[in-house]
């Protein structure tokens, strides 16, 4: 395979922006183009996790042939590959929901172009190698995202984008700030680059660059913001409230994943040689979400915002995972990432689907409360979701559950161990309650379903990805517990990048 | 009766799956008795050492024989319970229950998942599957809210106890170094030996002791009593609550027989064995009553379990084959008798005398009853033999729980005999003695149920009966079978004999005080329900203030939690910036700067205009903060960025100064615009509020602007004293761009060339922010009272905005400028000068851009400027209106593809993505052009960046300088 190949991923939807842009007054044409675009792009993405696994090596792609660190380089690692394909067919199952959604946010002109650099900015997030570029994908993640939210149906859908859009720029001041700082102390963006300065640096034992710890908070802070950790997580059930259905599902199942895979590289490759003070943090933060979010979720009376709150626990699953660090803490973490990221997509296009079902369209448990005895089909799949969700046997998310708790006991943190069974029991009690209020109470008088609504077709599938994901949990464990490894020997990714070191 | 009723059909053939598997578990007795272990392992997920599968011992046989044989007869019970009792009930509609028999089936696989799985994961995955589908059967009926309470009550607590047993068996495998029985038998010695020994036990006990209904986890089953009497029988007597037993039994060899083990099962079983058995005699629901008996009767097999003695493993296999047997079958009477008389009320039974009409009914539950009740000749005798028998031996008989065993014989005797009689015998009170008229109505009303229906209840008493006898058999079969399960479970060889009469011993005396008793207890029954059954001790569980108490705090701590959430954005970022300070703090991250450095006061070539730059900077900045007009305070702002811009050309960096420069000079221009576009009495409205906040809120915003502005100043003190740096890529970059990008100016080439790729998203980034401006203010605030049905229509519109159809969004056309004011004629001929003299600036610019200061951003804002003077000059529908190839959309989009293009294109030429490249020199066309200029990937780079920004901004302008919606104020 070209290393070229490499950069596909981020340029097939960005080109298909492009034209998209140019389909604004053939709606259909663009919406059609726009699913095609999707299916290419991803079907490349799976390329080339195969193609890393086959060849068990990086792949890397220095844009415009420079050689690091001088320009820009794309790696495909195992990591990377594995998030891009979760991140691209999550957002295609995205675009399939939006292309049967009532939403008249989705008719507008720009809509799907804006799907479409959302996908550009998460891919090229999580393949880039180089700091500054990370920066600039995230930007494109926060404006497309902003915008999209912004055109939602919803009464507050502009003030729910404008927190988001605000948060999110506190992150990119950070980021920006962090940029700034690394390159003063190292001179260089590049991550690999960086990477062995920083360990030379610390193995050396003198001082670090005045400014280098600072800058490792801001990257910190960065990645707190976007994967919504606590306190940082403000955005969070404001947002999903009111977005579109298609959006909210994304960002709560991919977009916030690209904070966790930035804790990853922070971990494994940029600072590795300060990641036991990194994890401590990670750890109380994971623990403090865990516990924090599974009550707020207890606490909600709103679907989309209770998975809003239930995304912030399960990310707390995933900071102690790596936290915990070790082979296993990691793959823990990678498994839950991709999982959480199918369930949680499915469990807010079936509150969407709820809303848009509803009288009134929103996912209040008031407006929806009994409308289940229309929508049986609906409740067998939020049911299983729930399931999932809950990390019970034998869906997905078991599989990712018992990883966590077993990198927990391998590395024996009982205490925060304790934090996230705990999570666990109130995630099994609120999603239980959802579905008692949804489907098992009847009806209030004058209740009834609207005969139009939004498709189940994207939940569908993505609750059967959950299932065969916890039938066939081999197929994704083992290639996390690689992915794991090969995180863990930053060495190789450097070496792929940056042969001349 | 409702003969065309396809429940029963349904029942018969269901039940063939049970029954079939039944027999070929009842073949496998001889092998399994004779030590053979069957065994099916399967890799579920190899990467993790986990091996997971099914064997069958003795133990798992001893379950599974009972799931497969009693959930026949339930299934083909429940085929007639689901049929109306008599034609005068609405008929159910056919197949209308079959989700029922899915479930039990379902269930089923899941519990002999459970009993027959050879490792802890296979066990726990099916051990939460019988907890979820008892949710679902719990919740069967579930437009009634006692049995949704039930449901969530039993899930919650079970699903608890599986949490900790998760963890539990986890760190069993951990310990033990694998997930397999065998395994972790084998190393029981480390196990015991374990520091996390006491967790791990505590862990799987709670998971245990709530499947199991143990004190205090109990209460859930009282309300789990809402499910369908079957699925009662079945799971919530016969088959899931023994999870919890099986369990221990099956760990015993790992984890038992250490003090720690005898004094948690120990206890916690007596406690449930004593307080199922008395409150069970409080009951006024059929059901409920059952439903406690079980809890004690589950006391009673913990205990045993927790005694560990060989004996003791004898006595739980024979009770638990016993109990399963006669309360399964006094549950599906129960069922019966609501099925016909639509009640389980004791005192409402005991008006009817069912017994004289339902007198099969009766003679059916003789048999279950005798055997609970603990009396000769029946396995429930054998039961309460076995078990006194083993608390008397080992463990010195500790006296109270001999005695306890004693009372909960005679209770549950007391149960029985309540059962019995208060349900089908007529209340002695005379003058309750129903009319003749009263009794013809009962006849037709009450009657025997088919035989059908009570096959299943009336098997198991006969079983109750036939089994007892199994020692006149050489190696009968329950002898082989207990014998076979309680070796399994103790893990050495167990003497069985089972011969109802074993002499004139200590548990024969026991036995008989517990008769004695029990007869006593029976007889004053009513005498003392009445006088204690007031008492708040022995009340019906409904929510148990444990439970409650757990519900509440839940609620409780959930309302603290959400309410931080309030939706004030000044929250949220007051605390985010706490929380950075926190990080800040908490790595030690914050560095004083050196103040003293000689870079700051080191004399330097325009120090003068240095400083002056500096003091605008500030000056302005501050002045924007303080303005009391919003005007003002934009306008500042833009000073404030100007002198950025003089600051950057000092350096000397004229192209980044350049760029700064317009880009402010844009930012002002869309900023008034936006400003314009908010009614004033708004802006002073908010203006006031703002002012009159709170001293402490203010302070505290001063706090935190204050922090984050001193966090910064120390950023910036200490990058200037930090220079002058040593970049490892500066270099590079002087020495490679002319060569390779053929740039003169370092600036341009990583910006096209080096870092082309961050400029390629960067101006993706610019065209989604015209395009989100662009539908968030053309129809996105507007949304509410606009016609939404035709937003394709108007999306459409939207590039051609001349177009009558904005009359749609009542706007009229107009040729007025911005604020409906009409520019002077000079100012509308400038502008009309201005922008073509622009577009051959920006043009030069991107030509030359590559060696001069300067490039496609600078030209395409340029040209974005001039248009946005020809808006102030015309408004923006005319400005659209004149030039038609402003239409943003397609600016933007083509600016995204010709860079697309421009870096593929090398590909052509053998070279990879971005690389730089002179098309011109390739083809030959450099000869026709002008000196310095030259068609490359940069010159296409500059041409797209410079679209997508016109694009982008004209967007911009477009949407700002449209004449707001009425906003009334």
């Amino acid at each position: 395979m070209n290393s070229q190949d490499a950069i596909l991923p981020i340029a097939i939807p960005l080109a298909g922006a492009g034209v998209a842009m140019l389909l604004r007054g053939w709606p259909k044409a663009q919406r059609l183009w726009t699913f095609g675009i999707l299916m290419a792009s991803l079907a490349m993405c799976v390329n080339l996790l195969n193609h890393v696994f086959s060849s068990s090596k990086p792949l890397v792609f220095q844009l415009g042939g420079w050689a690091a660190p001088f320009g820009i380089s794309i790696v495909v690692d195992a990591l990377s590959a594995i998030m891009i394909v979760m991140v691209q067919f999550v957002m295609l199952m995205g675009c399939i929901y939006a292309l049967d959604a009532k939403d008249i946010a989705k008719r507008y002109s720009v809509f799907m172009p804006l799907f479409l650099t959302l996908t550009v900015g998460l891919t090229g997030a999580m393949l880039t190698g180089d700091t500054f570029n990370l920066f600039v994908f995230m930007e494109l993640i926060v404006i497309s995202a902003a915008a999209l939210t912004a055109m939602s149906d919803d009464r507050s859908g502009t003030e729910a984008a404008y927190k988001y859009f605000y948060i999110s720029q506190l992150a990119t001041i950070f980021l920006l700030l962090a940029n700034g700082l690394i390159y003063m102390s190292y001179g260089t963006l590049n991550m690999a680059d960086l990477a062995i300065r920083i360990k030379t640096d610390a193995l050396a034992g003198g001082p670090m660059p005045p400014m280098f710890t600072l800058a490792m908070v801001c990257f910190f802070a960065t990645f707190m913001i976007k994967c919504a950790a606590f306190p940082f997580h403000f955005w969070q059930p404001d947002f999903h409230a009111a977005a579109p259905t298609a959006v909210s599902a994304m960002l709560s199942s991919v977009v916030v994943k690209s904070g966790v895979y930035g804790f990853i590289r922070m971990t494994t490759l940029l600072f590795e040689p300060f990641a036991p003070q990194l994890q401590q943090v990670l750890m109380l933060i994971g623990a403090i979400g865990v516990i924090y979010g599974g009550f707020s979720a207890f606490g909600t009376h709103h679907a989309k915002r209770m998975f809003a709150y239930s995304t912030l626990a399960q990310i707390g699953f995933m900071l102690m995972g790596i936290g915990w660090g070790g082979t296993l803490g990691i793959a823990a973490a990678i498994v839950f990432m991709v999982n959480h990221a199918l369930i949680k997509s499915a469990m807010l296009m079936l509150s969407g689907y709820l809303a848009s079902k509803a009288q009134i369209k929103s996912a209040s448990f008031e407006n929806i409360k009994g409308l289940g005895k229309y929508l049986p089909q609906s409740g067998v799949l939020f049911f299983v979701g729930s399931m999932a969700l809950a990390g019970l046997p034998p869906l997905n998310g078991f599989v990712s559950k018992m990883m966590v708790f077993r990198a927990g006991i391998e590395a024996e943190q009982w205490a925060w161990l304790a934090a996230i069974g705990l999570a666990s029991l109130l995630t099994l009690i609120y999603t239980m309650r959802a579905f008692q209020w949804v489907w098992f109470v009847p009806p209030a008088a004058g209740v009834k379903a609207k005969k139009d609504g939004d498709s189940l077709f994207a939940p569908t599938v993505l609750i059967l990805a959950c299932v065969v994901l916890g039938i066939w949990g081999e197929s994704l464990v083992s290639v996390a517990i690689q992915a794991s490894e090969w995180v863990q020997q930053p060495a190789a990714y450097i070496a792929a990048v940056h042969p001349a070191k | 009766m409702a003969s065309m009723d396809k429940h029963r059909y349904l029942g018969w053939a269901s039940a063939a799956i049970p029954a079939g598997l039944f027999a070929w578990f009842a073949a496998q007795l001889p092998a399994i008795a004779a030590g053979a272990k069957l065994s099916y392992t399967f890799n579920w997920l190899p990467t993790l050492g986990l091996q997971t599968g099914f064997s069958l011992d003795g133990l798992s046989l001893l379950f599974a024989l009972l799931i497969t044989g009693i959930g026949s007869l339930v299934l083909i019970y429940a085929g007639y319970y689901f049929t109306p009792h008599n034609a005068t009930e609405p008929a159910t509609r056919p197949f209308s229950e079959a989700r029922f028999f899915a479930y039990i089936l379902l269930f089923m696989v899941c519990m002999l998942g459970v009993v027959t799985a050879s490792d802890v994961i296979t066990l726990f995955i099916f051990w939460e599957g019988t907890s979820i589908v008892s949710f679902l059967l719990v919740a069967y009926k579930y437009k009634d809210a006692e049995a949704r309470r039930g449901a969530t009550k039993a899930l919650i607590i079970t699903g608890g106890g599986g949490v900790a047993l998760l963890a539990g068996l986890l760190m069993l495998a951990n310990v033990a170094g694998s997930t397999q029985f065998s395994a972790i038998f084998a190393q029981a010695a480390l196990v015991k030996a374990s520091p996390l020994y006491p967790v791990m036990l505590g862990l799987v006990a709670l998971g245990a002791f709530t499947k199991s209904a143990q004190f205090p986890a109990h209460h859930w089953l009282p309300n789990a009593m809402s499910a369908p009497t079957p699925a009662s029988a079945y799971l919530h007597s016969a088959t899931m609550v023994k999870a919890g037993i099986y369990l221990m039994a099956r760990l015993f060899p790992a984890l038992g027989g250490s003090e720690l083990w005898f004094g948690l099962l120990v206890s916690a079983g007596f406690i449930t064995m004593i307080l199922g058995a008395v409150k069970g005699l409080f009951q006024q629901d059929l059901k409920a009553v059952l439903a406690y008996s079980t809890i004690s009767q589950l006391g009673v097999l913990m205990m045993l379990i927790g005694w560990g003695s060989s004996t003791a493993m004898k006595a739980l296999a024979v009770g638990t084959i016993a109990h399963a047997l006669y309360k399964g079958a006094m549950f599906l009477m129960a069922g019966i008798v609501d099925h016909s008389a639509h009640t389980r009320d004791l005192g409402a039974l005991r008006t009817l005398g069912l017994r004289k009409y339902m007198p099969l009914t009766f003679a059916a539950t003789i048999l279950p009853a005798l055997s609970m009740a603990g009396l000769p000749p029946l396995l429930g005798f054998l039961g309460k033999e076995t078990l006194l028998a083993a608390i008397e031996e080992a463990h010195g008989g500790l006296i109270v729980v001999v005695f306890g065993a004693i009372l909960a014989g005679a209770f549950t005797l007391a149960q029985a005999a309540m059962l019995l009689f208060d349900t089908f015998s007529h209340a002695s009170h005379p003058k309750s003695h129903p009319s003749e008229a009263a009794n013809h109505a009962h006849a037709a009303k009450y009657s025997d149920p088919p035989f059908g229906f009570l096959l299943g209840p009336a098997l198991l008493g006969v079983l109750s009966l036939v089994l007892a006898f199994d020692w006149l058999l050489e190696a009968g079969p329950i002898t082989t079978l207990v014998g076979s399960a309680a070796k399994a479970a103790y893990g050495d060889k167990v003497k069985v004999d089972l011969a109802l009469f074993q002499g004139f011993n200590l548990p024969l005396l026991m036995s008989a005080m517990a008769i004695a008793i029990g007869l006593g207890i029976a007889q004053y029954r009513h005498r003392l329900r009445t006088k204690f059954g007031s008492l708040w001790l022995l009340q019906p569980v409904r929510m148990d203030a444990l439970y409650h108490g757990f519900m509440r705090s839940l609620e409780f701590t959930a309302k603290q939690a959400t309410g931080l959430q309030n939706g004030s954005i000044r929250t949220y970022l007051s605390l985010m910036f706490i929380g950075f300070g926190a990080l800040t703090l908490w790595f030690g991250a914050w560095r004083w700067p050196a103040i003293a450095n000689p870079f700051l006061i080191e004399a330097q070539p325009l120090q003068a205009l240095r400083i002056f730059s500096l003091l605008l900077v500030v000056a302005a900045a501050l002045a924007s903060v303080l303005a009391r007009r919003d005007l003002t305070a934009i306008i500042a702002l833009g000073a404030s960025g100007l002198g950025v811009a003089l600051v950057i050309a000092l350096e000397p960096s004229p192209d980044v100064a350049l760029v700064q420069i317009i880009v402010d000079i844009l930012t002002t221009v869309i900023l008034v615009m936006a400003m314009d576009r908010l009614p004033v009495k708004m802006r002073d409205a908010a203006y006031k509020i703002e002012r009159q906040e709170h001293i402490l809120t203010r302070l505290r915003h001063l706090t935190i602007a204050g922090g984050a502005g001193l966090f910064m100043f120390m950023v910036c003190l200490n990058a200037l004293s930090g220079r002058p740096r040593n970049s490892i890529v500066t270099p590079f970059y002087e020495q490679q761009s002319k060569p390779f990008t053929g740039a003169a100016d370092i600036v341009g080439a990583i910006v096209v060339d080096f870092r082309g790729f961050d400029t390629m998203i960067e101006i993706t980034v610019f065209g989604v922010a015209g395009a989100a401006i662009y539908s968030l203010l053309r129809y996105a605030t507007q949304k509410h009272g606009d016609d939404l049905e035709n937003a394709d229509n108007i999306t459409q519109i939207a590039d051609r905005p001349a177009v009558p159809n904005l009359e749609i969004l009542g706007r009229a056309t107009s040729t007025r400028g911005i604020g409906g004011r009409v520019p002077s004629a000079l100012v509308q001929l400038a502008a009309q000068a201005i922008l073509p003299i622009s577009i051959i600036v920006a043009f030069v610019h991107m030509l030359y851009g590559h060696d001069q200061p300067g490039d496609g951003f600078t030209a395409g804002v340029i040209v974005a400027i001039a248009v946005g003077l020809m808006v102030l000059a015309y408004g923006q529908i005319d400005t659209f209106k004149r030039l038609r190839w402003l239409r943003p959309g397609y600016l933007i989009g083509s600016g995204w593809l010709v860079v697309m293009l421009g870096s593929l294109s090398p590909i052509l030429w053998g070279q990879v993505f971005f690389s730089p490249f002179d098309f011109s020199v390739a083809t030959g066309l450099d000869r026709f052009l002008p000196v310095g200029a030259s068609i490359s990937t940069s010159f296409l780079f500059e041409i797209a960046i410079c679209l997508t920004v016109i694009g982008s901004a004209s967007w911009m302008l477009q949407t700002f300088a449209r004449e707001p919606a009425k906003i009334t104020d």
